[in-house]
Parts: structure tokens; sequence; C-alpha cells
């Protein structure tokens, strides 16, 4: 199984960085770092400011929009790709593990994504905070900012995988759930929101409330930081578990 | 000699649509040929055969092992699938080399190998080149490359020779007879009889999901010998072609065709009609313009066997 994984993984790493689609998230990622460029421009001596403006941009391009496409994209394609391009065969008649095929996959994309993510977010982040960097509380934030990022990488990838394993629409349904059921529920009171992977992922942020874009955060009903971890953790582990049943589980068939 | 591959009353059906129904069957070392026409369940065998669906009844065991989800066999068997997929952003040699490196084999060995099936399939001077770029000839070679590049013992290649030019065709007719010659278990599909009867005399009839025969292919050739057989020829003397067959007792019916250039002839004797015409064209110095055999092909032998 972890040879499959190691295999597989190394084989869509490069295969994903081969790819057009690659490109044009990379494109996507590098926004926040032109509009960091700007907003340092504009606010030049403002440091309280600029951080404001780094923390929405977080809030609602990385945590709403960017880790959802790229998750949505590179999540459903683990097995969708290979039904709809019929390269299937080419992995189940080798001697690979069917869930060794979906977690190696699933790691080579998350992998992917997670280097497109935290280039931006690094670059980003360092542009905005370039009078603090000598205080040490800096990197602190940067990394604490870095692991939700990727706990929401690794959460969403594995939603979206199962979808694709027996969804022929996967990336419809995962519009609806991203972009839809993710952003709307967050204005729900209490405990409702907690059925949203976004909420735990924004426990796990320090609690902002200043700024435009405060509306996005005023019904923030906490869930602890460690449950919330656990919670994450969870459903990417609950999720590829069950991608790993249905792909080992289902028979598929090419569109011929 | 030990069977290989051993199926027991496998059947798939797809909802209400029937695969493949009740096909019990061994296959041996060397080629053997599985025929029939397009839609005739080959591709459901072969899927079955190599677990990527699941019998619905029966089952399929090869090398003694049940092949669904069993990851452990393929080790020992090669799949050349019929669609023409790759993962275009790649070269043949990315290509060749991550599939191989699926069976742990060490980077050197992968290589290795790799070299080698390209060797093989000639495309060593172009493996470095995007699968996007190769022709279609290529992109069968490659395939049929991934398939053989791991030395499996047994070597299932549905419809290797489908998009390859003459010259293609043939080469790549000697690799498989090679194979054979190695002592290896090689099943191939094709819906032209030609094509198979190039490569093995041993063959498996199927035809609308069930096994019609199994054996000799001159048993095949023999039904379409005594298969009523259409024959046209256009020429400039179709009245003078025909009264030369008319007394021939192997000629069932004579006809001509609207444009009056063309004879159409029925016979149950295709070799022997064949032998007469050539003498006579000879003889006569007759202009042929064209032979066409509406009927000669896979499609009309296993109508003729089902009855229709």
């Amino acid at each position: 199984m972890l040879r499959t994984v190691r295999e597989v993984f190394t084989f869509f790493f490069f295969l994903g960085k081969r790819s057009q689609k690659l490109k044009v998230f990379f494109l996507l990622s590098l926004l926040p770092v032109a509009l960091a460029i700007v907003v340092r421009m504009t606010f030049m001596r403002r440091s309280s400011e600029v951080m404001s403006v780094f923390q929405e941009i977080l809030m609602v391009y990385f945590l709403q929009f960017l880790i959802i496409i790229l998750t949505l994209f590179y999540g459903t394609s683990v097995c969708s790709e290979e039904i709809e391009g019929k390269t299937l065969p080419y992995l189940t008649t080798r001697p690979l593990t069917k869930s060794g095929i979906i977690i190696g996959k699933f790691a080579a994309y998350t992998a992917l994504s997670a280097v497109m993510v935290i280039v931006s977010l690094v670059a980003s982040y360092l542009i905005m905070s370039f009078q603090r960097l000598g205080e040490a509380a800096t990197y602190g934030a940067l990394l604490r900012y870095t692991g939700v990022l990727i706990l929401g990488l690794m959460a969403y990838t594995a939603m979206f995988t199962f979808l694709g394993t027996f969804l022929k629409k996967s990336i419809l349904i995962g519009l609806v759930f991203g972009f839809g059921w993710e952003t709307a529920i967050q204005y729900f009171p209490g405990s409702t929101q907690r059925f949203s992977v976004v909420h735990y992922l924004k426990s796990l942020l320090p609690y902002f409330s200043k700024g435009k874009f405060s509306l996005l955060m005023f019904r923030l009903e906490p869930t602890s930081p460690v449950l919330a971890v656990l919670v994450l953790l969870l459903i990417t582990s609950g999720f590829l578990g069950l991608a790993c049943l249905f792909f080992s589980l289902k028979e598929y068939m090419f569109e011929d | 000699m030990t069977a290989v591959i051993e199926t027991r009353t496998l059947s798939k059906w797809y909802g209400n649509v029937l695969g493949l129904s009740d096909v019990s069957l061994s296959i041996e070392p060397g080629i053997t040929g599985l025929l029939g026409p397009n839609g005739a369940g080959k591709s459901t065998f072969m899927k079955l055969l190599t677990g990527q669906l699941k019998p619905n009844i029966g089952s399929v065991s090869i090398l003694g092992r049940r092949i669904w989800n069993d990851f452990g066999a393929f080790a020992k068997i090669g799949f050349c699938p019929e669609s023409d997929a790759f993962y275009e952003e790649i070269s043949g040699w990315e290509f060749l080399t991550g599939l191989l490196s699926f069976h742990g084999f060490s980077k050197a060995e992968v290589r290795a190998r790799a070299e080698k099936a390209l060797d093989i399939v000639d495309l060593t001077g172009d493996k470095d080149r995007r699968i996007r770029g190769y022709s279609r000839g290529m992109r069968q070679r490659i395939k049929f490359a991934q398939a053989i590049g791991h030395d499996p013992e047994i070597i299932i290649l549905d419809e290797p020779l489908s998009g390859l030019d003459p010259l293609g065709k043939r080469k790549l007719i000697r690799l498989i007879k090679d194979f054979r010659d190695q002592g290896r278990t090689i099943l191939v599909s094709s819906h032209v009889l030609p094509e198979i009867e190039a490569m093995t005399s041993r063959i498996i009839l199927i035809h609308q999901g069930k096994i019609l025969a199994q054996g000799d292919i001159h048993f095949v050739r023999d039904l379409i010998e005594s298969h009523p057989h259409v024959i046209s020829i256009k020429c400039d003397d179709a009245r003078g072609l025909a009264s030369k067959f008319v007394n021939e007792p192997y000629v069932l019916k004579l006809h001509f065709g609207p444009d009056g250039d063309t004879l159409v002839a029925e016979t149950h004797k295709r070799d022997a009609f064949f032998g007469r015409l050539n003498q006579v064209v000879l003889e006569s110095g007759l202009k042929v313009e064209e032979i066409t055999s509406p009927d000669d092909n896979l499609q009309a032998v296993f109508d003729y066997l089902v009855g229709k």
C-alpha cells in the first residue's frame, strides 16, 4: 500500500506539474501577491491598515475562493479524469492497490495545490508585513495561516475526491457545495454553521472584526482550536476512506 | 497444456443489456484470437479478464488466481486497451517509465526495461517527444510497449492493430509472434478475420455476448466456403462473363447490376469461383474494373452462424 502511494504520488505530481491546469491555477494563486504590492504601495506607512487588508484577502480570497477552486478541480479529477480520459486501465491493470491509487493521487494533487497556495500566501504576507519582518510574531502568524490553509486543502480535496469517485457531474455538485453551501451557512446562527468546513478553518484564525468585510465574520461562533483541527482531520480521513472504498468496489465504464 | 486463463459460466450485463453470457473456456499458452464483430462482447470479455469489471455470474481465474481486486496478479499481466487514450502532456519515455515504476522495479531497472520496450516497438528515436504529437501508429506502439515492458506472462491485447497502416500491422504481428515463441500466453481481439489469421489458427468466435465456437480458424474458413457468397464484378463485358459461369455447378445465381456493366454472382464455393474468374480473365482479356464482395466479412459469417 505504501509503495503504491509513493509511486502513484511521484507519477501524478510530475504529471500535474506538466498540466495546463497548473499554469492557470498558478496565475490565479498569484493574484494576492499583485494585490499585496498595490496595497503596500498605497498604504506605505500605515501598517495596521495593511494587515487588516491582508486579513480580508486571507478570509475572502484564500479561504473562500482559491482553496475551494483548487480543491474542487484537483479533488474531483483524482478519479474522473481517469474515467473521462479513459486512462484508468493503465492504473488498474498494474500491481497497485486501488486505495493506494486514490491516496497517492490525492497526496500529489494536495501537494501541488499546497505549493501554489503557500507560495502566494508567504509572498503576499511578507510584502504586507514588510515593516514587521524583524518580529518573531510575524512568522508565528504566517505559520498559523499556512497550517490552516493546508488543513483546508486536505479536507476539501478529500471531500471532492470522494464526490469524484461516484458522481458523474461531481464538479457541479462541488461548485454548489463550495460556493453555495459553504458561503451561505456561515450566516446561519448557532450550531448550523458547524456543518461547513470553512467554519473550522475560521475557528483556527484570530478573530477579525475590523475592516470593510467584517460582515463575513461577525456571526462566527468559533469551535475550540483543538476540536477544529480534529474535525478537519476527521473530515479528511473519513472522506478519503470513503473514496477508497467506493473506488475499490465500483466498476467504471467508459462512454464509447 | 495447462490452461493459463479460465472462465466459468462468466456472465456480465449492463442494466438490461447483455454484455456476456455464460462463457466457460480455457486459454492455453500461445496466441488465441478473440474474433467477433463490433459490439460482440470482446471488450467486455477482456475487461472481465483484466479485473476492470466484476462478473455478475461466474468467475475468471488467471494463473489460478481470481482476478477481481487481486492487484498482485497484475505483475504477470500486460494489457493493451482498445481506446486511444494517454496522458498526452508527457513524453513516451515518461509514460513508459512512469507506468513501469508502478511494478516496484528499481530506477535502474525501470530505465533498462523502458529502453528495451521502446527498442522492441521501434520508438527509441521518438521517446522524448510528447505523446500528443505521436502519429496513430506510434500511439499504438507505445500502448503495446507499456503492455510488454514488465515482461508479463500473459499479454491481453484489445484491437491492437486498429488504425495501423499495413507495414505497422505487419511489424506488430511479428512482435506478437515473437512473444508467442517465448512461451507466453497472448489473447488478441479483432473484428477483422485476416488480421487474426495472420497471427494464429486458434480462435474464439464471439457474437452477441456468447461464444459461438472455439478452435481452429479453418473451421471459420470452411463456414465461409459453404456460406452463400455474393461477388460483384464490374467489367467491359458483363454478359460475356456471365456466359462463362452459367454452367458452373457452384454458381447459385447470376444477375446484372443496374448499370448493366456489373455481374453479380452468388456462389457457395468462393475459392472455386475466384479460380475460374482468374482463368476467364486471362483467357478472354476481359477488362475488369472492380471486384467487390459485399458480404465478405465476419458479420456475414456470424449472421449465417446464428441463422439470420
